[in-house]
Protein backbone atom coordinates (compact mmCIF):
# COMPACT_ATOMS: atom_id res chain seq x y z
CA UNK A 1 0.00 0.00 0.00
CA UNK A 2 1.08 3.70 -1.07
CA UNK A 3 4.17 3.00 -2.41
CA UNK A 4 3.70 5.11 -5.29
CA UNK A 5 3.47 8.33 -2.61
CA UNK A 6 6.47 6.64 -0.80
CA UNK A 7 8.12 7.20 -3.93
CA UNK A 8 7.76 10.81 -3.73
CA UNK A 9 9.56 10.89 -0.30
CA UNK A 10 13.13 10.04 -1.72
CA UNK A 11 16.13 8.65 0.97
CA UNK A 12 17.10 12.36 -0.03
CA UNK A 13 14.38 14.10 1.19
CA UNK A 14 13.09 12.19 3.87
CA UNK A 15 17.00 13.10 4.99
CA UNK A 16 16.66 16.44 4.26
CA UNK A 17 13.51 17.00 5.55
CA UNK A 18 14.16 15.40 9.53
CA UNK A 19 17.66 16.71 9.43
CA UNK A 20 17.74 20.37 7.15
CA UNK A 21 20.83 21.37 6.04
CA UNK A 22 20.88 25.57 7.05
CA UNK A 23 18.03 25.61 8.91
CA UNK A 24 18.36 28.57 10.88
CA UNK A 25 18.69 32.98 10.91
CA UNK A 26 21.85 34.45 9.13
CA UNK A 27 22.62 37.04 10.35
CA UNK A 28 24.30 39.70 8.28
CA UNK A 29 21.95 38.64 5.69
CA UNK A 30 21.71 41.04 2.41
CA UNK A 31 18.58 39.72 1.39
CA UNK A 32 15.26 38.23 3.19
CA UNK A 33 12.48 36.26 1.41
CA UNK A 34 8.90 35.00 2.64
CA UNK A 35 8.20 32.02 0.24
CA UNK A 36 4.29 31.26 1.80
CA UNK A 37 1.25 28.59 0.19
CA UNK A 38 -1.20 30.49 1.24
CA UNK A 39 -3.61 27.12 0.26
CA UNK A 40 -1.91 25.08 3.21
CA UNK A 41 -0.18 27.70 5.15
CA UNK A 42 3.18 26.34 4.68
CA UNK A 43 5.42 29.39 5.56
CA UNK A 44 9.37 29.75 5.34
CA UNK A 45 11.98 33.02 5.55
CA UNK A 46 14.96 32.53 2.90
CA UNK A 47 18.13 34.26 4.18
CA UNK A 48 20.78 35.19 1.68
CA UNK A 49 24.09 36.85 2.23
CA UNK A 50 24.81 38.27 -1.36
CA UNK A 51 28.41 39.98 -2.40
CA UNK A 52 30.16 40.57 -5.31
CA UNK A 53 27.43 38.85 -7.22
CA UNK A 54 28.22 35.83 -5.51
CA UNK A 55 26.03 33.84 -2.86
CA UNK A 56 28.43 33.86 0.07
CA UNK A 57 26.29 32.14 2.71
CA UNK A 58 22.25 30.86 2.80
CA UNK A 59 19.95 29.79 5.25
CA UNK A 60 16.06 29.71 5.69
CA UNK A 61 13.87 28.98 8.51
CA UNK A 62 10.06 27.77 8.70
CA UNK A 63 7.58 24.89 8.69
CA UNK A 64 5.96 22.91 5.90
CA UNK A 65 5.67 19.44 5.03
CA UNK A 66 8.36 17.42 4.17
CA UNK A 67 8.49 18.06 0.28
CA UNK A 68 8.53 21.97 1.28
CA UNK A 69 11.32 21.80 3.80
CA UNK A 70 13.38 19.69 1.93
CA UNK A 71 13.59 21.54 -0.93
CA UNK A 72 14.45 25.09 1.23
CA UNK A 73 17.42 22.81 2.40
CA UNK A 74 18.46 21.73 -0.81
CA UNK A 75 18.04 25.37 -2.13
CA UNK A 76 19.72 26.64 0.44
CA UNK A 77 22.69 24.41 0.57
CA UNK A 78 22.90 24.57 -3.47
CA UNK A 79 23.16 28.03 -3.60
CA UNK A 80 26.22 28.73 -1.22
CA UNK A 81 29.26 29.52 -3.55
CA UNK A 82 27.00 30.24 -6.94
CA UNK A 83 27.14 33.75 -8.96
CA UNK A 84 23.93 34.59 -9.74
CA UNK A 85 24.05 33.54 -13.09
CA UNK A 86 24.83 30.08 -12.00
CA UNK A 87 22.11 30.44 -9.19
CA UNK A 88 19.43 31.21 -12.14
CA UNK A 89 20.73 28.31 -13.78
CA UNK A 90 20.32 26.01 -10.76
CA UNK A 91 16.61 27.47 -10.44
CA UNK A 92 15.71 27.08 -13.79
CA UNK A 93 16.97 23.51 -13.99
CA UNK A 94 14.95 22.39 -10.88
CA UNK A 95 12.16 24.02 -12.02
CA UNK A 96 12.21 21.99 -14.78
CA UNK A 97 12.82 18.60 -12.87
CA UNK A 98 9.28 18.95 -11.12
CA UNK A 99 7.59 20.43 -13.50
CA UNK A 100 4.93 18.09 -15.06
CA UNK A 101 4.78 20.50 -17.39
CA UNK A 102 8.12 19.55 -18.62
CA UNK A 103 8.77 17.24 -21.58
CA UNK A 104 12.62 16.11 -20.83
CA UNK A 105 13.02 13.10 -18.20
CA UNK A 106 14.75 14.36 -15.31
CA UNK A 107 17.23 12.04 -15.94
CA UNK A 108 18.48 14.05 -19.19
CA UNK A 109 18.32 17.15 -17.20
CA UNK A 110 20.73 16.31 -14.47
CA UNK A 111 22.74 13.34 -12.75
CA UNK A 112 22.66 15.06 -9.33
CA UNK A 113 20.81 12.81 -7.07
CA UNK A 114 19.89 15.50 -4.36
CA UNK A 115 17.95 17.29 -7.11
CA UNK A 116 16.46 13.97 -9.33
CA UNK A 117 15.01 12.85 -5.91
CA UNK A 118 12.28 15.46 -6.29
CA UNK A 119 11.50 14.21 -9.97
CA UNK A 120 8.54 12.27 -8.29
CA UNK A 121 6.67 15.46 -7.44
CA UNK A 122 5.95 15.27 -11.90
CA UNK A 123 3.32 12.42 -10.88
CA UNK A 124 2.15 14.85 -8.15
CA UNK A 125 1.22 18.11 -9.75
CA UNK A 126 -1.06 18.80 -6.24
CA UNK A 127 2.65 18.55 -4.63
CA UNK A 128 4.07 20.79 -7.01
CA UNK A 129 4.07 23.99 -5.25
CA UNK A 130 5.36 22.30 -1.84
CA UNK A 131 8.80 21.32 -3.90
CA UNK A 132 8.93 24.81 -5.54
CA UNK A 133 7.52 27.25 -2.76
CA UNK A 134 10.94 28.61 -2.03
CA UNK A 135 12.60 28.09 -5.28
CA UNK A 136 10.01 30.32 -6.64
CA UNK A 137 10.35 32.83 -4.53
CA UNK A 138 13.97 33.33 -4.93
CA UNK A 139 13.12 33.49 -9.10
CA UNK A 140 11.27 36.29 -8.68
CA UNK A 141 12.24 38.42 -6.12
CA UNK A 142 16.05 37.69 -6.31
CA UNK A 143 16.10 36.65 -10.10
CA UNK A 144 13.73 38.62 -11.90
CA UNK A 145 15.67 41.23 -13.70
CA UNK B 1 -35.87 6.01 17.41
CA UNK B 2 -35.30 4.83 14.24
CA UNK B 3 -31.48 4.46 13.04
CA UNK B 4 -30.05 6.41 9.92
CA UNK B 5 -29.89 3.63 7.43
CA UNK B 6 -26.74 4.98 5.82
CA UNK B 7 -25.90 2.11 3.16
CA UNK B 8 -29.30 3.75 1.34
CA UNK B 9 -28.23 7.02 2.41
CA UNK B 10 -24.44 6.85 0.42
CA UNK B 11 -26.98 6.18 -2.96
CA UNK B 12 -28.28 9.34 -2.65
CA UNK B 13 -25.06 11.09 -3.11
CA UNK B 14 -23.51 10.51 -6.55
CA UNK B 15 -20.23 11.90 -5.69
CA UNK B 16 -19.56 8.92 -3.55
CA UNK B 17 -19.47 6.76 -6.16
CA UNK B 18 -16.34 8.07 -7.60
CA UNK B 19 -13.09 7.41 -7.76
CA UNK B 20 -9.47 8.67 -7.62
CA UNK B 21 -6.94 8.76 -10.82
CA UNK B 22 -5.64 5.74 -9.15
CA UNK B 23 -9.04 4.16 -8.81
CA UNK B 24 -9.19 4.47 -5.27
CA UNK B 25 -13.06 4.83 -4.14
CA UNK B 26 -13.92 8.41 -2.25
CA UNK B 27 -13.54 8.68 1.68
CA UNK B 28 -14.91 12.11 1.46
CA UNK B 29 -13.93 13.16 5.74
CA UNK B 30 -13.84 16.86 4.73
CA UNK B 31 -17.41 17.75 5.98
CA UNK B 32 -16.13 20.58 7.90
CA UNK B 33 -14.89 22.53 4.81
CA UNK B 34 -18.22 21.32 2.58
CA UNK B 35 -20.52 19.10 1.99
CA UNK B 36 -21.55 16.38 -0.78
CA UNK B 37 -25.20 16.58 -2.47
CA UNK B 38 -27.77 14.81 -2.54
CA UNK B 39 -29.56 13.77 -5.93
CA UNK B 40 -32.73 15.53 -4.47
CA UNK B 41 -30.88 18.92 -4.42
CA UNK B 42 -29.45 18.34 -8.40
CA UNK B 43 -33.29 17.38 -9.41
CA UNK B 44 -34.36 20.58 -7.57
CA UNK B 45 -32.40 22.76 -9.72
CA UNK B 46 -32.80 20.97 -13.08
CA UNK B 47 -36.36 20.92 -11.92
CA UNK B 48 -36.19 25.04 -12.00
CA UNK B 49 -34.31 25.40 -15.08
CA UNK B 50 -36.54 22.79 -17.09
CA UNK B 51 -40.05 23.08 -15.24
CA UNK B 52 -39.88 26.76 -14.19
CA UNK B 53 -37.56 29.45 -14.46
CA UNK B 54 -38.13 33.42 -14.99
CA UNK B 55 -36.57 36.04 -12.50
CA UNK B 56 -37.97 36.46 -9.18
CA UNK B 57 -40.46 39.06 -7.63
CA UNK B 58 -41.35 41.05 -10.85
CA UNK B 59 -42.97 39.46 -13.95
CA UNK B 60 -46.84 38.39 -13.43
CA UNK B 61 -46.72 35.77 -15.97
CA UNK B 62 -46.50 32.22 -15.70
CA UNK B 63 -43.98 31.09 -15.17
CA UNK B 64 -42.48 34.08 -13.32
CA UNK B 65 -45.66 33.89 -10.35
CA UNK B 66 -44.11 29.84 -10.17
CA UNK B 67 -40.51 31.09 -9.87
CA UNK B 68 -40.89 33.75 -7.15
CA UNK B 69 -43.23 30.90 -5.15
CA UNK B 70 -40.57 28.83 -5.27
CA UNK B 71 -38.17 31.20 -3.73
CA UNK B 72 -40.23 31.86 -1.04
CA UNK B 73 -41.15 28.64 -0.39
CA UNK B 74 -37.78 28.19 0.31
CA UNK B 75 -37.68 30.74 2.71
CA UNK B 76 -40.35 29.26 4.68
CA UNK B 77 -38.80 25.78 4.36
CA UNK B 78 -35.51 27.65 6.22
CA UNK B 79 -37.32 29.60 8.99
CA UNK B 80 -39.47 26.59 9.65
CA UNK B 81 -35.90 24.51 9.91
CA UNK B 82 -34.34 26.90 12.11
CA UNK B 83 -37.19 27.65 14.29
CA UNK B 84 -37.68 31.55 13.06
CA UNK B 85 -40.58 32.79 14.61
CA UNK B 86 -41.15 34.10 10.74
CA UNK B 87 -40.03 33.81 7.39
CA UNK B 88 -39.35 37.33 6.88
CA UNK B 89 -36.34 37.29 9.78
CA UNK B 90 -34.49 34.91 7.14
CA UNK B 91 -32.71 37.14 4.72
CA UNK B 92 -30.43 35.10 1.48
CA UNK B 93 -27.11 36.15 1.30
CA UNK B 94 -23.95 34.64 -0.67
CA UNK B 95 -23.23 32.57 2.64
CA UNK B 96 -22.20 33.16 6.28
CA UNK B 97 -19.29 35.31 5.26
CA UNK B 98 -21.44 37.97 3.40
CA UNK B 99 -23.64 37.34 6.13
CA UNK B 100 -20.92 38.22 8.88
CA UNK B 101 -19.88 41.26 6.79
CA UNK B 102 -23.70 42.25 6.14
CA UNK B 103 -24.42 42.37 10.29
CA UNK B 104 -20.47 44.26 10.12
CA UNK B 105 -21.33 46.92 7.72
CA UNK B 106 -25.29 47.85 8.26
CA UNK B 107 -25.75 47.35 11.60
CA UNK B 108 -22.17 47.71 13.52
CA UNK B 109 -20.13 49.83 11.69
CA UNK B 110 -22.79 52.89 11.90
CA UNK B 111 -23.15 52.68 15.43
CA UNK B 112 -19.48 51.65 16.40
CA UNK B 113 -17.69 54.62 18.57
CA UNK B 114 -14.18 54.98 19.34
CA UNK B 115 -13.78 53.38 23.23
CA UNK B 116 -15.99 50.54 22.31
CA UNK B 117 -15.56 46.66 21.88
CA UNK B 118 -16.52 43.56 19.90
CA UNK B 119 -16.23 39.97 21.49
CA UNK B 120 -14.55 37.45 20.14
CA UNK B 121 -13.30 33.86 20.69
CA UNK B 122 -10.09 32.30 20.32
CA UNK B 123 -11.97 29.81 18.07
CA UNK B 124 -13.09 31.94 15.29
CA UNK B 125 -12.82 31.64 11.60
CA UNK B 126 -11.30 34.09 9.84
CA UNK B 127 -14.71 34.88 8.81
CA UNK B 128 -15.97 35.36 12.09
CA UNK B 129 -12.84 37.63 13.01
CA UNK B 130 -11.34 39.85 10.24
CA UNK B 131 -14.64 41.43 9.76
CA UNK B 132 -14.78 42.59 13.37
CA UNK B 133 -10.88 43.07 13.30
CA UNK B 134 -10.77 45.79 10.28
CA UNK B 135 -14.15 47.15 12.05
CA UNK B 136 -12.62 47.80 15.19
CA UNK B 137 -8.95 49.19 13.40
CA UNK B 138 -10.92 51.53 11.04
CA UNK B 139 -12.89 53.11 14.53
CA UNK B 140 -10.25 52.77 17.21
CA UNK B 141 -12.78 50.34 18.70
CA UNK B 142 -11.25 47.42 21.19
CA UNK B 143 -11.53 43.46 19.55
CA UNK B 144 -11.30 41.60 22.79
CA UNK B 145 -10.89 38.03 22.16
CA UNK B 146 -12.29 35.17 24.84
CA UNK B 147 -9.47 32.76 25.83
CA UNK B 148 -9.59 28.97 25.46
CA UNK B 149 -9.47 26.33 28.09
CA UNK B 150 -6.68 23.26 27.97
CA UNK B 151 -9.90 21.58 26.74
CA UNK B 152 -10.72 23.71 23.91
CA UNK B 153 -13.62 24.86 25.39
CA UNK B 154 -14.09 28.65 26.10
CA UNK B 155 -13.29 29.94 29.42
CA UNK B 156 -16.66 31.44 30.55
CA UNK B 157 -15.19 33.40 33.24
CA UNK B 158 -12.90 34.89 31.20
CA UNK B 159 -16.11 35.74 28.51
CA UNK B 160 -18.08 37.06 31.34
CA UNK B 161 -15.46 39.52 32.35
CA UNK B 162 -15.02 40.87 28.60
CA UNK B 163 -18.84 42.26 28.47
CA UNK B 164 -19.40 45.75 29.72
CA UNK B 165 -21.32 48.52 28.53
CA UNK B 166 -19.10 49.73 25.67
CA UNK B 167 -19.65 46.20 24.05
CA UNK B 168 -21.07 46.79 20.95
CA UNK B 169 -21.59 43.59 19.62
CA UNK B 170 -20.83 39.69 20.47
CA UNK B 171 -19.88 37.87 17.51
CA UNK B 172 -19.08 33.46 18.72
CA UNK B 173 -19.48 30.42 16.55
CA UNK B 174 -21.47 28.20 17.31
CA UNK B 175 -18.78 25.14 16.95
CA UNK B 176 -14.85 25.62 16.23
CA UNK B 177 -14.49 24.53 12.95
CA UNK B 178 -10.98 23.29 13.96
CA UNK B 179 -11.47 22.13 17.43
CA UNK B 180 -14.80 20.27 17.12
CA UNK B 181 -15.84 22.48 20.46
CA UNK B 182 -19.64 22.81 20.86
CA UNK B 183 -20.37 25.98 22.55
CA UNK B 184 -23.10 26.68 24.96
CA UNK B 185 -24.76 29.50 23.00
CA UNK B 186 -27.92 29.76 24.80
CA UNK B 187 -25.96 30.58 27.93
CA UNK B 188 -23.25 33.08 26.61
CA UNK B 189 -26.20 34.52 24.69
CA UNK B 190 -28.22 34.94 27.97
CA UNK B 191 -24.93 37.12 29.19
CA UNK B 192 -24.80 39.14 26.70
CA UNK B 193 -28.30 40.34 27.13
CA UNK B 194 -28.01 40.79 30.62
CA UNK B 195 -25.86 43.59 29.29
CA UNK B 196 -27.88 44.85 26.65
CA UNK B 197 -25.54 43.57 24.12
CA UNK B 198 -26.32 41.83 20.81
CA UNK B 199 -25.27 38.77 19.32
CA UNK B 200 -24.34 36.94 16.29
CA UNK B 201 -23.61 33.23 16.28
CA UNK B 202 -21.85 31.46 13.42
CA UNK B 203 -23.64 29.05 12.75
CA UNK B 204 -21.74 27.44 9.34
CA UNK B 205 -21.05 24.41 11.56
CA UNK B 206 -24.16 23.64 13.42
CA UNK B 207 -26.88 23.62 11.05
CA UNK B 208 -26.40 20.56 9.09
CA UNK B 209 -25.49 18.36 11.87
CA UNK B 210 -27.43 19.36 14.64
CA UNK B 211 -31.43 20.65 15.12
CA UNK B 212 -30.71 24.10 15.24
CA UNK B 213 -33.56 26.73 17.11
CA UNK B 214 -32.70 30.19 16.63
CA UNK B 215 -35.23 31.69 19.16
CA UNK B 216 -34.12 28.64 21.66
CA UNK B 217 -30.49 30.30 21.75
CA UNK B 218 -31.98 33.81 21.54
CA UNK B 219 -29.78 34.95 19.45
CA UNK B 220 -29.97 38.32 17.51
CA UNK B 221 -27.98 37.14 13.91
CA UNK B 222 -27.67 33.82 13.29
CA UNK B 223 -25.31 33.40 10.00
CA UNK B 224 -24.98 29.81 7.96
CA UNK B 225 -23.76 28.73 4.58
CA UNK B 226 -25.71 26.14 2.49
CA UNK B 227 -23.11 24.37 1.48
CA UNK B 228 -21.75 23.04 4.15
CA UNK B 229 -25.59 21.55 4.93
CA UNK B 230 -25.86 19.34 1.68
CA UNK B 231 -26.92 22.35 -0.09
CA UNK B 232 -25.33 24.61 -3.27
CA UNK B 233 -22.33 26.63 -3.32
CA UNK B 234 -23.41 30.14 -3.22
CA UNK B 235 -26.08 30.57 -1.01
CA UNK B 236 -26.91 31.28 2.79
CA UNK B 237 -28.56 32.57 5.32
CA UNK B 238 -28.72 35.44 7.91
CA UNK B 239 -31.39 34.94 10.43
CA UNK B 240 -31.93 38.16 12.24
CA UNK B 241 -35.04 39.09 14.77
CA UNK B 242 -37.35 40.90 13.04
CA UNK B 243 -37.32 44.63 15.09
CA UNK B 244 -33.11 44.46 14.53
CA UNK B 245 -33.43 43.45 10.59
CA UNK B 246 -36.01 46.42 10.49
CA UNK B 247 -33.24 49.01 12.19
CA UNK B 248 -30.88 47.96 10.44
CA UNK B 249 -30.29 50.00 6.68
CA UNK B 250 -30.32 47.87 3.68
CA UNK B 251 -27.43 45.82 3.70
CA UNK B 252 -27.22 46.75 -0.22
CA UNK B 253 -28.82 48.87 -2.72
CA UNK B 254 -30.08 48.19 -6.07
CA UNK B 255 -33.82 46.47 -7.60
CA UNK B 256 -36.24 44.81 -5.96
CA UNK B 257 -35.70 45.99 -2.67
CA UNK B 258 -37.83 49.24 -2.86
CA UNK B 259 -40.91 50.29 -2.79
CA UNK B 260 -40.92 53.67 -4.12
CA UNK B 261 -37.75 55.21 -6.16
CA UNK B 262 -37.68 58.82 -6.76
CA UNK B 263 -34.48 60.51 -8.08
CA UNK B 264 -33.31 62.25 -4.35
CA UNK B 265 -34.73 59.14 -2.58
CA UNK B 266 -36.01 56.05 -1.81
CA UNK B 267 -38.72 54.31 0.66
CA UNK B 268 -37.39 51.03 1.03
CA UNK B 269 -39.27 47.67 1.00
CA UNK B 270 -40.46 45.64 4.24
CA UNK B 271 -37.99 43.06 5.74
CA UNK B 272 -36.34 40.62 4.06
CA UNK B 273 -36.43 42.26 1.03
CA UNK B 274 -35.29 45.23 1.67
CA UNK B 275 -31.78 43.24 2.09
CA UNK B 276 -31.82 41.41 -0.90
CA UNK B 277 -31.63 43.72 -4.21
CA UNK B 278 -31.02 42.24 -7.02
CA UNK B 279 -32.18 39.14 -8.90
CA UNK B 280 -31.29 36.95 -6.23
CA UNK B 281 -29.60 33.15 -6.16
CA UNK B 282 -32.89 31.54 -6.98
CA UNK B 283 -31.03 28.15 -8.07
CA UNK B 284 -29.15 28.22 -4.73
CA UNK B 285 -32.21 28.74 -2.33
CA UNK B 286 -34.34 26.20 -4.40
CA UNK B 287 -31.51 23.85 -4.37
CA UNK B 288 -30.87 24.53 -0.42
CA UNK B 289 -34.91 24.19 0.44
CA UNK B 290 -34.27 20.52 -1.38
CA UNK B 291 -31.23 20.09 1.18
CA UNK B 292 -33.51 20.51 3.99
CA UNK B 293 -36.12 18.64 3.03
CA UNK B 294 -33.78 15.90 2.25
CA UNK B 295 -32.39 16.46 5.65
CA UNK B 296 -35.59 16.42 7.85
CA UNK B 297 -36.99 13.09 6.07
CA UNK B 298 -33.91 11.70 7.59
CA UNK B 299 -34.87 13.61 10.75
CA UNK B 300 -32.18 16.02 12.35
CA UNK B 301 -31.98 13.86 15.69
CA UNK B 302 -30.89 11.05 13.38
CA UNK B 303 -28.10 12.51 11.76
CA UNK B 304 -27.04 13.91 14.74
CA UNK B 305 -27.11 10.65 16.51
CA UNK B 306 -25.13 9.27 13.57
CA UNK B 307 -22.05 11.30 13.15
CA UNK B 308 -21.80 11.39 17.11
CA UNK B 309 -21.32 7.40 16.97
CA UNK B 310 -18.74 8.02 13.90
CA UNK B 311 -16.90 10.78 15.87
CA UNK B 312 -16.61 9.21 19.36
CA UNK B 313 -15.02 6.01 17.19
CA UNK B 314 -12.63 8.29 15.29
CA UNK B 315 -11.52 9.55 18.85
CA UNK B 316 -11.21 6.49 20.22
CA UNK B 317 -9.33 5.01 17.27
CA UNK B 318 -7.09 7.91 17.21
CA UNK B 319 -6.01 8.08 20.76
CA UNK B 320 -4.97 4.46 20.25
CA UNK B 321 -2.81 5.31 17.76
CA UNK B 322 0.94 4.75 19.03
CA UNK B 323 2.60 8.87 18.04
CA UNK B 324 -0.84 10.82 17.39
CA UNK B 325 -2.58 13.35 19.63
CA UNK B 326 -5.92 15.10 19.19
CA UNK B 327 -6.22 18.36 20.14
CA UNK B 328 -8.67 19.89 22.59
CA UNK B 329 -11.09 17.37 24.95
CA UNK B 330 -14.57 19.35 24.87
CA UNK B 331 -16.90 18.77 26.65
CA UNK B 332 -19.29 18.51 23.96
CA UNK B 333 -17.77 17.84 20.26
CA UNK B 334 -19.77 18.14 16.82
CA UNK B 335 -18.51 15.67 14.15
CA UNK B 336 -14.82 17.73 13.92
CA UNK B 337 -11.34 15.75 15.24
CA UNK B 338 -8.03 17.46 14.39
CA UNK B 339 -5.06 15.74 15.25
CA UNK B 340 -1.50 15.54 15.05
CA UNK B 341 1.23 12.84 14.28
CA UNK B 342 4.68 12.77 15.67
CA UNK B 343 7.38 13.52 12.86
CA UNK B 344 5.10 13.70 9.96
CA UNK B 345 3.80 17.65 8.61
CA UNK B 346 -0.54 17.65 8.33
CA UNK B 347 0.20 17.96 4.50
CA UNK B 348 2.13 15.09 4.84
CA UNK B 349 -0.33 12.90 6.36
CA UNK B 350 -3.22 14.20 3.53
CA UNK B 351 -1.01 13.44 1.32
CA UNK B 352 -0.88 9.41 2.04
CA UNK B 353 -4.26 9.73 3.14
CA UNK B 354 -5.31 11.10 -0.50
CA UNK B 355 -3.13 8.41 -1.92
CA UNK B 356 -6.02 6.29 -0.83
CA UNK B 357 -9.08 7.77 -1.47
CA UNK B 358 -9.34 9.37 1.61
CA UNK B 359 -10.21 13.24 1.76
CA UNK B 360 -8.87 15.31 4.91
CA UNK B 361 -8.07 18.76 5.53
CA UNK B 362 -4.48 19.64 6.61
CA UNK B 363 -3.20 23.31 7.67
CA UNK B 364 -4.67 25.93 9.70
CA UNK B 365 -8.23 25.77 8.47
CA UNK B 366 -8.50 29.24 8.56
CA UNK B 367 -7.85 29.86 11.96
CA UNK B 368 -4.18 30.83 12.35
CA UNK B 369 -4.64 33.09 15.54
CA UNK B 370 -5.95 30.07 17.28
CA UNK B 371 -3.44 27.75 15.79
CA UNK B 372 -0.74 30.29 17.34
CA UNK B 373 -2.38 29.54 20.57
CA UNK B 374 -2.60 25.53 20.33
CA UNK B 375 1.94 26.72 19.60
CA UNK B 376 1.48 24.26 16.11
CA UNK B 377 1.87 25.27 12.38
CA UNK B 378 -1.55 23.40 11.79
CA UNK B 379 -3.36 20.00 12.08
CA UNK B 380 -4.75 17.14 10.27
CA UNK B 381 -8.80 17.25 10.54
CA UNK B 382 -11.20 14.63 9.62
CA UNK B 383 -14.88 15.56 9.90
CA UNK B 384 -18.28 13.41 9.01
CA UNK B 385 -20.90 13.82 7.61
CA UNK B 386 -24.42 11.75 7.26
CA UNK B 387 -23.09 9.25 4.66
CA UNK B 388 -19.60 8.32 6.49
CA UNK B 389 -18.98 5.02 7.85
CA UNK B 390 -17.09 3.15 10.43
CA UNK B 391 -15.14 1.22 7.61
CA UNK B 392 -13.37 4.74 6.51
CA UNK B 393 -12.40 5.69 9.52
CA UNK B 394 -10.69 1.73 9.92
CA UNK B 395 -9.08 2.91 6.58
CA UNK B 396 -7.98 6.11 7.78
CA UNK B 397 -6.28 4.55 10.37
CA UNK B 398 -4.55 1.83 8.61
CA UNK B 399 -3.04 4.60 7.19
CA UNK B 400 -2.22 6.59 9.74
CA UNK B 401 -0.70 3.93 11.36
CA UNK B 402 1.55 3.94 8.14
CA UNK B 403 2.05 7.12 8.42
CA UNK B 404 3.43 7.17 11.55
CA UNK B 405 6.13 4.01 10.67
CA UNK B 406 6.98 6.28 7.85
CA UNK B 407 7.83 8.98 9.24
CA UNK B 408 8.64 8.56 12.65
Amino acid sequence: MNERIKGLYKTQILAHSKNPFQEGELEGATHVLQAYNSMCGDKYTLYLKIENDRVEDAYFKGYGCAISKASSSILTKKSIGKSMEELDALVRLFLKIVSAKEEVSPEDLTDEEELLAFSAAREFPEREICATMSWKVVQEELLKE
Amino acid sequence: MVHLNVNKVRKDFPMLATATPQGKSLAYLDNAASTQKPRAVLEAIEGLYTGYYSNVGRGSYWPATRASQAFEYARERLAGFIHAASAKEVVFTAGATDGINKVMQSFLRPKLQPGDNVVISEQEHHANLIPWQQACRAVGAELRVVRLLSTGDLDQEHYDSLLDDRTALVALTAVSNTLGVVNPVKEMVTAAHQHGIRVLIDAAQHVGHSPTDVQAWDADFVVFSGHKMYGPTGIGVLYGKAELLRETPPMAFGGGAIRDVGFQETLFADIPHKHEPGTPNLEGAVGLAAAIEYLQGLGMRQIHEHTEHLTQYAVMRIEGQEGASILGNPKLRAPVVSFTVEGAHPHDIAGFLAEEGIAIRAGHHCTQPLMDQLGVPGTARVSFGMYNVKEEIDLLMDVLKEVHAFFA
